[in-house]
Formats: structure tokens, sequence, C-alpha cells
């Protein structure tokens, strides 16, 4: 299987999305950082404390690497399809569950593991920067990174599950533009705040809204490609 | 006999519409099964159940001596196939197409994608990018790829479209190279007629999505002989001349002014010089003998069916 995966990347060359990947976590910083730096001389200002300033650039990573999975989920699946390389590949003597397992693996894992790398990369750089440079109020602890970690984990974990969803507008009609269209919706849709001056809130903060979706995201793989070997390959 | 790939009744219907129906099949080892029928008879429909892309309606494949089934994969391992029209990786060299192949289909051999390029005579070829290929030389690269990895059988949907002349006669010469030296069976369709007359050994009619037959072109060289056919203004006074004069009794008039005169006796300078010395005009006079073409179109005028 790993050998598989590690096929799919050369033929796809997922390596040259990496300076991608982080030129998004470079300016996720940069947006959120600039929010709170512009902020400082306000009475009110744009983050209290770290947890404050995380939120923030939380939802940016969350939604930012969510279409970002959207479009590799596009480019290594939907892409084949409507190429018709998809052909040449069952053609091999390997089982299409095991291809396809291959390549939705991928994309989970490219999802969860950037969010999480993202996330660690941010608050290196919150670490770094924030002693010298006006960020947030409340000065940020060791101790207060740690403990934010564990919820890191679970969130990438599930923003994961749910950037499996577009395979399913995307297969109906073989379509990139659905599948990242889709990628982006759901990416806002679930990470949008609506907030009444007082407080915010966000689909995501429900922990059964992403729960549901992951779960729904992963039944949505698993039927992609669970009866895959009585199929026709037009 | 041992059949390196046999159909029974293989059947494939799309919404109650049978496109390919109760084909029997019978490839031998180590022989080139020509694959004839017009556009759209199903060739390819068929050729994509041989490989396991589509699952048929109902019948049987057995190949290499096994079943096919909606799980076989290891089969693949012996086959090299190019089905409807080469398709690549275009935004990778032909090179990085060829070694991703031989690692999909798990085998290892540094040499064996320079031998195949060599094989197929695609040259200069080094950093660029499929897609800059043209239908040729994608062909050529996907016969390349077919072979890299030298299998027992290979099923070839179409191989020579898109191919200059020279090509064509390249690709001929190396079909039988690979049949004669190597012992590789080959399935290769077409549409045209003239080439799979000097290529295949046995020969499968499609039609409609039914096998029609299936012969040796042994056999077919064997039962068409050859012919003279005469056209002339006069057939009447031409019939008395060759019955009465010249004694033959093999000849079939075709037409108002067409003569074949199968008696294989008669020589050309003999008939025309009776025809002249009775004052019969002569319009042509050739020699000619039965083709794949002539069987072929018997064969679909047999079934009362025109080909488009």
């Amino acid at each position: 299987m790993f050998k598989l995966m590690k096929l799919e990347s050369k033929k796809h060359k997922l390596a040259g999305y990496l300076p991608a990947v982080m030129i998004c976590i470079v300016l996720i910083f940069a947006v959120v950082g600039l929010m709170g730096w512009g902020s400082r001389n306000e009475v009110e200002t744009m983050f209290p404390d770290y947890q404050a300033f995380m939120s923030l650039a939380d939802i940016f990573i969350r939604t930012v690497f969510l279409i970002f999975a959207g479009v590799i989920l596009s480019r290594i699946v939907i892409e084949e399809y409507r190429s018709g390389t998809i052909q040449l590949l069952f053609t091999y003597p390997i089982q299409r569950k095991k291809l396809m397992k291959a390549k939705l693996i991928i994309v989970f894992a490219f999802c969860f593991s950037s969010i999480v790398f993202a996330t660690v990369v941010t608050n290196i750089l919150v670490y770094l920067v924030s002693p010298h440079v006006y960020l947030f109020e409340a000065p940020v602890t060791w101790n207060d990174m740690m403990s934010a970690f564990p919820m890191t984990l679970v969130n990438a974990l599930m923003t994961a599950g749910v950037s499996l969803i577009p395979l399913f507008f995307g297969m109906r009609k073989k379509s990139t533009a659905a599948t990242i269209t889709w990628a982006v919706l759901i990416g806002v849709l679930i990470n949008g705040t609506v907030s009444n001056g007082d407080s915010t809130t966000s689909l995501f903060q429900f922990i059964w809204v992403p729960i549901a979706l992951c779960i729904f995201g992963l039944a949505i793989a698993y039927f992609s490609y669970h009866q895959i070997d009585k199929r026709d390959i037009a | 006999m041992t059949y390196i790939l046999q159909t029974s009744q293989l059947t494939k219907s799309y919404n109650g519409k049978e496109v390919a129906s109760g084909v029997d099949m019978h490839v031998k080892q180590g022989e080139i099964y020509g694959f004839l029928g017009p556009n759209g008879a199903g060739k390819t429909t068929i050729m994509k159940m041989i490989t396991n892309l589509i699952k048929p309606t109902s019948g049987d494949i057995e190949i290499f001596g096994s079943k096919l089934t909606d799980t076989s994969v290891e089969v693949l391992k012996r086959m090299g196939t190019i089905i409807e029209y080469p398709i690549f990786y275009e935004r990778l060299t032909a090179r990085e197409n060829l070694s991703l192949h031989c690692e999909y289909m798990g085998y290892y051999d540094d040499k064996a994608i320079e031998q195949a390029l060599e094989l197929v005579k695609l040259h200069n070829i080094d950093n660029k990018k499929v897609k800059e290929f043209s239908l040729g030389m994608k062909q050529r690269l996907g016969i390349a790829r077919a072979i890299s990895t030298k299998p027992e059988l290979l099923v070839l949907d179409e191989p020579i479209n898109g191919l200059d002349p020279v090509g064509i006669k390249d690709l001929r010469e190396l079909f039988k190279l690979l049949c004669r030296e190597y012992g590789v069976t080959l399935i290769v369709s077409s549409h045209i007629l003239a080439e799979m007359e000097q290529m295949a050994d046995t020969i499968g009619i499609i039609q409609h999505g039914k096998l029609v037959k299936e012969v040796t072109m042994k056999s077919i060289n064997g039962e068409q002989t050859e012919y003279i056919e005469v056209m002339i203004l006069d057939v009447k006074k031409a019939v008395y001349v060759l019955e009465e004069k010249l004694k033959v009794r093999n000849y079939k008039v075709f037409d108002e002014r067409t003569i074949r005169i199968y008696d294989v006796d008669l020589t050309q300078a003999e008939l025309s010089k009776a025809f002249v010395m009775h004052d019969i005009g002569i319009e042509s006079i050739n020699k000619k003998h039965s083709s794949l073409e002539e069987y072929f179109l018997n064969t679909m005028n047999e079934k009362e069916i025109h080909i488009s």
C-alpha cells in the first residue's frame, strides 16, 4: 500500500505542492499576525490572548487545507477518470480497491498532516515572533501551546474526513471544477463564523457537526470504491 | 489444441441493447489473431471485456487456462494492452510513463524500456512530455509500453491508427517478429482488411456484436482461387466463344459486361486472342485472386448486412 501511494505521488508530482503548502502557512500567519499587530493601539485589540489568536488562525488553516485537499483529490482521482488514465491503471495486476484506497488515503493523510504541520509551524512562529512584535495582549506560555495540541489533532482528523466529501460531487460528472467548488463551499460553510458582537460561533464548534461530516466523508470514500470491481470502466 | 484465450457466449448489453452477443472466440497460443469488423461492431467492447475493464452481462472468458472473474488481476501481469487509443500521463515524459508502467506491473528490468523504445523505433524523445507527441508517436509509445514488460499476450486495439505507411510496415514486421521469435500471442483489431490479410494467422470477423466467422488465413487462401476478369462489350458472344471455342466451363457471368474465368489453364493471351478473332471488344482484362476483402464482403453479404 505504501508503495502504491509513493507511485501515485510520483505520478502526479505531488511533491510539487510542498512549496505551495509552505506559502499558505506563511500567508495565514502573516494575515492573522497583521490583524493583531494592526489593532495594537485600538481600545479593543483584535486578540486578547494566544487562544483567540489561534482560533482565527485555525479557521484559516482548516479552510485553506480543506480546499487544498480538494485540489489534490481532483488531481489524483477525478482527473484520472476524466482523462481516461484510470483505464490504464485498472489494467495493472493490482486490485482496484487497493488502488482507490491508496489514492483516498493520500488525500486524507495530506489534509491531516498539512493541518497539523501548519498549526505546529504557526505555533513556532508565534513563539518566536510574539516576544518581539506585538501580536496579542497576554504573553503566551509554552504550556498554553502544549495544551492546545491534542485538540489540533482531533480537528485535523475530522477535517481530513470532511475533505473526502467533495469526491461525491466530483465523481458524478467527473468534474474537477465541481470537486474544488464543493471543497471551497464546505470549507467556508463549516468554518465560517457568525457573530452577534459579543460572541462568535461557527459550525465547527458544535462538536457533533464535524464528527457527523467526518463520518459522512469516510462513508462517501467507502462507497466510492466498494463496488468498483463490478463496475465498467468506460 | 491449446487456446490461450477463449470466450463462450460472451455477451454485453447496455440498457437492453446488445453490443456484443454470444461471442465464441478461440485464440491459439503463438498466433496473430486479427479482429476484423467495421467501426462500431463491438471490437473494443470485446477487448475491454478480455482485459477485465468492463464486465460481461453473461458468458465466460477463459484466459491462460483460468476463468476471468471480477477480481482477477494476476492474469493482467501477463498481458500488454492498448484499448481504444493509447492513454498516457500527458504531463510526464515518455520514459517516465514507461517506468511507471513497469513499476505498476511489477516488472523490474532497467533495459526493458530502452529495448521497447528501440523495437518501435521511437528515437529522440528524451525530455519531451507526452502531450507534445503526435498521434503516430503516441501509438508507437503505446506499443512500446505494452511490450516493455514482455507479456505473453498482447491485446492491441487499432494499433495502426494514425500511423504513416512506413510506420504501418514497421509495426507489421514488429508484430510478426514478436509472434515468431518471442512466441507472443497477439490479438489485433482493425477495420483495415489489407493489413489484417498481411499479418494475421486467424481472422475473427465481427459484425453488429456477433462473431460471424472465425477462420484461418490459410483456409481463406486455399478456398479462393485465381481468376481472370474480362470486361467486354458483348457478353453473349463472349460466352459462346468461351464454351464452344475455348471449351471453358468454369466461368461466371458477373454482370452485363463482366465475366470471371476460373479456369487456371487459360492464359490471358489465349483469351484475348480468341475474343479478338471473334470480334469481341475487350475493355479490360485482368488476372486477380480473391482477397480477404472479397471474403469479408461475401461473408457480410451472406448475412445480408451492409457494411458502413
